[in-house]
């Protein structure tokens, strides 16, 4: 049974149709990638799962559970953690503080809430140290995460939806802004956490999808083109025509 | 029933004009993005120098046409020296500047013309009043009804249909993409900031026959713009003079049953109203 | 991190011999008012305009109260705690829904709604005359009215809020509200539900304003309309921007120079306003960081120039 699903989920700003009746099945413990051209409607499809907007139409089921019209703050606690494609994080914070409160917030008690020191909290603690160390951050946890690199900020935004210990990561180009070399660690790093977590992963860089995909879904101006493996959308003569110019042959 | 439909009226009138003040306020706080904290000061400039004016040249109509565009005056000054020089400050800092000159505003009107309540004849030719079958109503208040509603439709006039103004409307939603547009976004800024003052200014300078002028009306009259925008929201003209006639008749009527609370009335429908809609008459959430 | 809390005690300790007991004694009242703003504005990022209306209502019930029913002094305390909570959950919740700019013109709105009340309401409050006559009740055979013993409460209690508060800017409340101010969408992302989260920092700031409101009302014996007015929101807002919001005793600071200045000012000239409006304008224009950030700047110049 698939995880985290989307059936027939469109979204209209007025006039303006971003997605299209998007039909989506999430198989547990894959990394499922969402490719296409610029303004097809990967973001908007991800605030849609995440619950950063409401759907015009369809549903969204999260482990057979219909969790369509979800809040968004409310959408983390059902264990799905999403990093964003412009670098997102708290600027004037510690990189500690920044996945810290990642981790609280999903963490089993708030006991104390107001009264207990935050590094009373063993748990939460160790939860984010581990985050911080899954994506190598962890020497520079005293930093504030203003000063550091862009490359290492992307880092953090992907620890940050580490911290809370999803079931579920959706990562929106994670790659974005980034060297080859950067990305190449960035790439390792996401490989290294297919088998622990379910990964929906939005991106551009074919070589990336290509190398680390269980399965990939193409949207073009908000509708499903394609889905199938690696192999399959390759040969698909629509998404060629589609995404002309980013397709290694 | 007499007494109630003439209280309407009052508060039609004054509903009008509360819903000039929102409308300046509006465009202030919607292109500036920073709540005016003047506003009200500029309101009890303009009355003041209406009275001044007419004091000085014993022509109400030449007031009405100088002391707004004192006050527009005075706006830009105030942009030009203090907001823009804020602009990379912040807008905290620009709203701080704002209150600031609002208790400066406030005084100087007391230390220049006193600390007692001025009242002010309308021009004698809209003194009386006008048989309206079921009450005789003040000419004066008429005339304010007039003017409000034709500033009203000018100003749509200005935001709907001119160019200009269509580009006002589009900083309201989107700065960024207006100075992409290659606009020139300060003077943007200072336009709004002297259409808001006029609007504040004429609103002042009408008012003063009706209610007289003492140094608090600037700051009683920021709480109730404050009202208006909070409760029309900030790009909507509709919903400024929506809110606007919403409390003002809602004050008046008041007025004829409990004196006293028919200030307190305005901020208790505001209230009551973001109870049961957090984001306004016409807001979206 | 121990030396300003040093500092802190000597100035507790070495005030009274400086200023007269009345004024040291409404330097520490509006110290605690100002961590209750600050809470607000420097740690979530929500300038809040209308602080006033949570102080001066806990004055005037506990005023009230004091007056007419003879309460001991700490149930007046908790009186106050309570009124300014509760004002602060309901002003908070209609404010908190609203964004940013809205949210900065209700909070003053609301102010003038509670201003208004308290005006009309002459019976109860008194009206433009203020309610006068506020005793200040014995304890365990302690005199207050006694200038200096009623000093000792009141910084007593002010260290009683600094620790207070520093307890909550050090718990996960206080990461979450800086998160917030940081970045609220993300704050939400995470999971946080943002509104509940400010509201919850409303109340707090409101608790500690009542607080300082009751103590306010005692010293003087007096609770004028003025406690309860958006000039006094000002003040609070003034003196956080003087001190700095950046840090937890930036509202001590700037409570010092404020009252200071106000009353070393207002006996010379009635005009306090105008002079507090060409202060905002110049603080604003020239000493943005307040006090503490122009020190830390002096500070970091000279350790470059040695």
């Amino acid at each position: 049974m698939a995880l985290l699903e989307a059936r027939e989920l469109s979204k209209s700003f007025g006039a303006l149709t971003a997605v299209n009746a998007v039909n989506l099945r999430i198989e547990p413990g894959t990394l499922h990638s969402i490719i296409g051209p610029n303004g097809a409607g990967k973001t908007t499809l991800f605030n849609l799962l995440t619950g950063q907007f409401a759907p015009s139409a369809g549903r969204i089921l999260f482990d057979g559970r219909d969790i369509t019209g979800t809040r968004a703050h409310r959408i983390a606690h059902l264990g799905l953690a999403r990093s964003f494609q412009r670098t997102n994080v708290f600027p004037a914070f510690t990189l500690l503080d920044n996945v810290w409160v990642a981790a609280f917030a999903c963490s089993r008690s708030w006991r104390g809430l107001l009264w207990r020191r935050t590094e009373s909290y063993a748990g939460v603690s160790a939860q984010a140290r581990q985050a911080l160390n899954d994506v190598g951050l962890i020497a520079k946890q005293s930093e504030l995460a203003r000063e550091i690199s862009h490359g290492e900020q992307r880092q953090l935004e992907l620890a940050i939806a580490l911290a809370a210990a999803p079931r579920v990561l959706l990562l929106d180009e994670p790659a974005a802004g980034l060297s080859p070399e950067e990305t190449r660690r960035m790439v390792a790093l996401v490989r290294a956490l297919k088998g622990r977590y379910t990964i929906v992963l939005i991106e551009h860089k074919m070589d990336i999808i290509m190398s680390v995909s269980d399965r990939i879904s193409v949207m073009h101006f908000g509708s499903l083109i394609a889905e199938g493996t690696p192999a399959e959308i390759q040969r698909n003569p629509e998404v060629r025509r589609a995404y002309l110019g980013g397709m290694a042959a | 029933m007499n007494l109630l439909f003439g209280q309407i009226l009052n508060g039609i009138a004054t509903g009008m004009l509360y819903a000039l003040m929102g409308l300046g306020l509006a465009l202030i706080t919607g292109i500036l993005n920073i709540p005016n904290f003047a506003h009200g000061a500029l309101f009890a400039v303009g009355a003041y120098l209406l009275v001044t004016v007419v004091g000085a040249i014993g022509n109400f109509w030449l007031g009405l046409l100088v002391a707004p565009l004192g006050v527009a005056l005075l706006g830009i000054a105030i942009e030009y020296a203090g907001i823009r020089r804020l602009y990379a400050a912040g807008h905290d800092y620009q709203l701080l500047f704002t209150f600031g000159l609002a208790l400066i505003l406030n005084e100087l009107i007391i230390v220049i013309w006193g600390p007692v309540g001025i009242s002010h004849l309308p021009p004698a030719v809209l003194r009386g009043g006008v048989d309206l079958g079921f009450t005789f109503y003040p000419k004066y208040r008429l005339f304010v009804m007039a003017v409000a509603g034709l500033l009203v439709v000018l100003t749509w006039l200005f935001l709907e249909r001119t160019r200009y103004g269509a580009i006002m409307r589009a900083g309201i939603e989107n700065k960024e993409m207006v100075s992409l547009l290659g606009i020139d976004i300060h003077r943007l800024f200072t336009v709004a900031f002297a259409l808001g003052a006029y609007l504040a200014g004429i609103a002042g300078a009408l008012t003063a026959p009706i209610r007289g002028l003492s140094p608090g009306m600037g700051v009683d009259m920021l709480g109730i713009a404050f009202v208006v925008v909070a409760l029309g929201g900030l790009g909507n003209l509709l919903g400024a003079i929506a809110a606007g006639l919403l409390i003002g008749v809602a004050q008046a009527v008041v007025a004829a049953y409990w004196t006293e609370a028919s200030t307190a009335v305005i901020f208790a429908v505001m209230a009551a109203v973001l109870l049961v809609r957090p984001q306004g008459l016409f807001g979206i959430r | 991190m121990k030396q300003p809390l040093v500092l802190v005690l000597a100035a507790v300790v070495l005030l009274p011999l400086v200023v007269r007991h009345a004024i040291a004694t409404e330097i520490w009242i509006f110290a605690i008012f100002g961590l209750g703003l600050n809470l607000l504005l420097g740690y979530t990022g929500l300038l809040s305009f209308g602080q006033a209306t949570f102080f001066g209502s806990a004055a005037y019930v506990a005023g009230y109260l004091l007056k007419y029913y003879g309460i001991g002094i700490f149930t007046a305390l908790g009186v106050g705690i309570g009124v300014g909570a509760l004002s602060a959950l309901v002003v908070g919740y209609l404010c908190v829904q609203r964004a940013g700019l809205y949210f900065i013109m209700l909070t003053f709105a609301l102010n003038q709604l509670f201003y208004f009340i308290a005006y009309q309401w002459t019976s109860v409050t008194g009206g433009e005359d203020g309610m006068p006559g506020i005793p200040r009740p014995a304890l365990l055979g302690i005199d207050f009215r006694q200038p200096l013993a009623y000093y000792v409460l009141v910084s007593a209690l002010f260290l009683l809020s600094l620790w207070a508060m520093q307890r909550i800017v050090e718990s996960p409340l206080g990461k979450i509200l800086q998160a917030i101010r940081e970045n609220e969408v993300r704050a939400e992302a995470l999971g946080y539900n943002v509104p509940r989260f400010k509201l919850l920092a409303f109340v707090i700031g409101g608790a500690f304003s009542g607080f300082a409101g009751v103590l306010y009302a005692m010293l003087f014996g007096i609770v004028p309309l003025e406690a309860i007015g958006f000039v006094f929101s000002g003040n609070v807002v003034f003196a956080t921007l003087i001190g700095g919001s950046g840090s937890l005793y930036g509202p001590i600071i700037g409570s010092l120079v404020f009252i200071w200045l106000s009353e070393s000012v207002s006996v010379l000239w009635a005009r306090w306003p105008l002079l507090l409006g060409v202060a905002f304008v110049i603080v604003v224009l020239f000493f943005r960081g307040g006090v503490v950030e122009a020190w830390s700047r002096i500070w970091r110049f000279s350790k470059r120039a040695s």
